[in-house]
């Protein structure tokens, strides 16, 4: 009996040490530290505080050969946040250059014949050229605009109607009320800075331990660790877990020290649920990161093999595009990224205020998908020694 | 300035370069995936969202509004909803984005001629899908309207349904989309990706290549060596300005074969501004490497300096002019946001030297400058 408590002492014992090991060697790479903090606090301000995906200045240009009231009416309705009337060119050639030099973002055309067209009981055709090299920007743009000239022209027709007395009795409508849940202002500083933390996270989960696991291998130090009474688990396990802990301090900072105060994004579901959660996903990502460390011989290997990970992990998990865009067999593979689950989950607590019994399956996920990298990525790791 | 010397470091990074079979590889690869996967996987259209309905009248007509939704290729439909507290969770849960609630009385308020109210609840935790979703629902709402309206119409003027149609939509909207006529994600999307690896790429490799040599010590046979700082930093520089310059060579063929990306500009003006770019993130690469002594700080700082401001302020995502003060900023100081207007132009409206020429100039202003820096930087005597 009491040699066995002896022996779970020195396991423990054995951890701490190499846990503090591991944090001393972390903070002495002074460099290192300051971009840890770097990226958990100015990279999301700056991430959080000047993104944004809506359709905003677009510089608008005129060309109108009717000069009357309907069509400057119309031309009046384009207003910021989405456009900026910029003023009037005169002629084609004009506005070919303009476009070209991307000083134009768009250009509204009026015939001779608009408003008399409009007075005559005719329809009245407006022509406007979009810059689509940005397609998203270009497709905005044109939505925008053909609900401005929409409700114009129902404005128009509904005069018209009135005039002409059909409209007695009233005219039936639908109106539609929209309320956006969970970020009624469409902030998108709200979604971007907790986008860009949930991907410093897996930036740095997937980074650190192989960095600190190679750069044993590249010095020969871990010729040491071999020949100490340490076993497989007892070097591994210290890795993953003070670079955990490391990454759950710059979570806390920055969600209390950035995203909170500065951007004012509320919190509104458990914070033990979404650092547990945090918890568990760092520390079963870290599983990839020892299967990279068993590739690589060396940093700059780590350095490649991390950004051939990171990259599609980043771009295909529905943080930076709107997943359900995506083709069959990508969905697929969003399904199998962990990170993809990860952001449902951190969203779902943090804007949305779900709880377990809503994210089960997708924590469920991550601990199923985290379990088998981390156990491929141990296997793998134990088997270098032997 | 001595050629054999350069030659010299030159060959030896080469060889080890090639000799390293791993990273050799990965040079390429890198890219070339990168490439693929962003092309077939970036897309920022929206669409398929995923609907339900909650439809509390029942009547022919709020069915036929419904429907509106449902038969849209925006529009994923799920299923009808028996009450909000149901539909809630799915809401929470990411298994549906918005909800269509259409009151009870709304048959009724249609036939007398008032105003009927329907409701949507739209999921707004990515605000550009939010506001797209909008927009689909006000143009849909729209159009359902217009055909009120021309009913009405029709019956009180005795016109025909076409004739109504027209008479209630008195002003019309053409539009032309220039230089990407159908709007296609990929045109404009493969050129500035083409931007983005040779922003993250080539410094990657470079400040790698560098301070290897740092912490291996390697650097002291330099050190101690007859070859000068610009022999060596040539030296060193340009077997990674060349995989970088073949991998963009490989990633155009990607764009243009691959992607169907229409190439209109003129090649020569394209090349000379592309291996401009490459030089300067190769710079960059440099300068990184001069600071920091660690192969695990370079990455970092490697990945924080290029990817997030290559993705985020160069205008692969929104175009510079509609960012905020503070990002413009940060934009004007890229070499990328000039590059990005470079691909553009070459790739989809076609213009060249008369436009972009001042473009061409600052990158290489850039190009120099980041050598100058990364040269009065470099020590052959370190201080430590």
């Amino acid at each position: 009996m009491k040699k066995e408590t002896s022996a779970a002492f020195i396991w423990l014992q054995r951890h701490a040490a190499m846990i503090r090991k591991e944090l001393v060697q972390l903070l002495r790479d002074k460099l290192l530290v300051f971009f840890l903090i770097y990226a958990f606090s100015m990279d999301i301000i700056l991430a959080g505080g000047s993104i944004s995906l809506d359709l905003k200045n677009a510089s608008l240009w005129v060309r109108d050969l009717d000069h009357k009231v309907e069509s400057r009416e119309l031309m009046q309705r384009f207003q910021p946040p989405a456009f900026r009337l910029k003023g009037g060119v005169d002629n084609a050639h004009e506005i070919q250059t303009m476009m070209d030099k991307g000083e134009a973002m768009a250009t509204l055309d009026f015939g001779p014949g608009f408003s008399e067209n409009i007075h005559k009981g005719r329809q009245a055709t407006t022509l406007m050229q979009v810059d689509a090299t940005n397609s998203v920007l270009g497709t905005l743009a044109a939505s925008h605009a053909s609900h401005i000239v929409f409700q114009f022209s129902l404005e128009k027709a509904q005069e018209r109607l009135a005039k002409a007395g059909a409209a007695s009795g009233g005219t039936p409508s639908i109106r539609d009320a929209h309320r956006v849940w969970f970020n009624p202002n469409q902030r998108d500083s709200w979604f971007m800075s907790i986008t860009e933390l949930l991907t410093i996270i897996t930036v740095f989960a997937v980074m650190l331990p192989a960095t600190a696991m190679v750069r044993e291998k590249e010095r020969g130090t871990v010729e040491q660790l071999l020949v100490s009474p340490l076993s497989t688990w007892q070097i591994m396990l210290p890795k993953i877990l003070s670079m955990t802990f490391v990454i759950l301090l710059g979570t806390a900072v920055s969600l209390f020290c950035v995203i909170r105060p500065i951007f004012h994004t509320p919190i509104r579901g458990s914070l033990p649920l979404f650092f547990g959660v945090t918890a568990l996903y760092v520390f079963t990502t870290s599983g990839l990161s020892l299967f990279i460390s068993t590739l690589a011989r060396n940093l700059a290997q780590v350095g490649l093999l991390t950004i051939l990970v990171l990259a599609p992990m980043l771009f295909l998990s529905g943080a930076w595009t709107p997943p359900e865009a995506m083709p069959g067999w990508l969905r697929f593979a969003m399904v199998v990224s962990p990170l993809h689950h990860y952001i449902d989950t951190g969203f779902g607590i943090l804007l949305k205020g779900a709880g377990m019994e809503i994210l089960w399956d997708s924590v469920g996920m991550i601990a199923l998908i985290g379990g088998i990298m981390l156990s491929v990525g141990a296997w793998r790791f134990r088997r270098q020694f032997h | 300035m001595n050629i054999q010397r350069i030659a010299a470091v030159m060959l030896k990074e080469w060889r080890e370069i090639v000799r390293d079979r791993l990273f050799f590889i990965l040079a390429f690869v890198v890219p070339a995936s990168f490439m693929l996967l962003f092309g077939y996987g970036l897309s920022m259209d929206v669409e398929d969202i995923p609907m339900a309905v909650l439809d509390q009248d029942n009547t022919p007509l709020s069915r036929d509004y419904a429907y509106r939704f449902m038969g849209s290729r925006y529009f994923d439909f799920k299923g009808m909803t028996p009450s909000l507290k149901q539909a809630e969770p799915l809401l929470l849960d990411n298994k549906l984005r918005l909800i269509l609630i259409i009151p009870d009385k709304f048959q009724e308020n249609i036939i007398a001629g008032r105003t009927a109210e329907v409701q949507t609840i739209i999921d707004g935790t990515f605000p550009f899908r939010a506001q797209t979703s909008k927009g689909y629902v006000a143009a849909i709402n729209g159009e359902a309207n217009m055909e009120l309206l021309a009913k009405v119409l029709a019956k009180k003027a005795g016109m025909t349904q076409e004739a109504a149609r027209e008479a209630v939509q008195p002003v019309k909207l053409a539009v032309r989309y220039l230089y990407n006529q159908s709007c296609q994600s990929i045109w404009s999307m493969a050129p500035k990706i083409m931007m983005v690896i040779l922003m993250i790429t080539p410094p990657f490799l470079t400040a790698l290549g560098i301070v290897r040599e740092k912490e291996t010590g390697s650097i002291y046979n330099i050190y101690a060596s007859t070859v000068t700082r610009p022999e060596f930093l040539l030296g060193k520089l340009t077997p990674y300005a060349v995989i970088s310059v073949l991998n963009m060579l490989i990633l155009w063929l990607f764009a243009v074969r691959l992607f169907g990306a229409p190439f209109k500009g003129n090649v020569v003006f394209f090349s000379l501004a592309s291996i401009l770019y490459v030089v300067c993130t190769t710079g960059i690469g440099l300068i990184i490497s001069v600071l920091v002594r660690t192969q695990t700080a370079a990455m970092v700082m490697t990945a924080i300096l290029t990817i997030a401001p290559s993705v985020l302020y160069s205008g692969v995502i929104i175009p510079v002019s509609s960012m905020g003060d503070a990002a413009q900023f940060a934009a004007s100081t890229l070499p990328a946001t000039y590059y990005t207007e470079v691909v553009l132009g070459c790739f989809l409206k076609g213009v060249g030297w008369s436009i972009l020429w001042s473009r061409i100039a600052i990158l290489g202003i850039y190009a120099i400058g980041l050598f100058s820096i990364g040269y009065v930087m470099f020590s052959k005597r370190p201080s430590r």
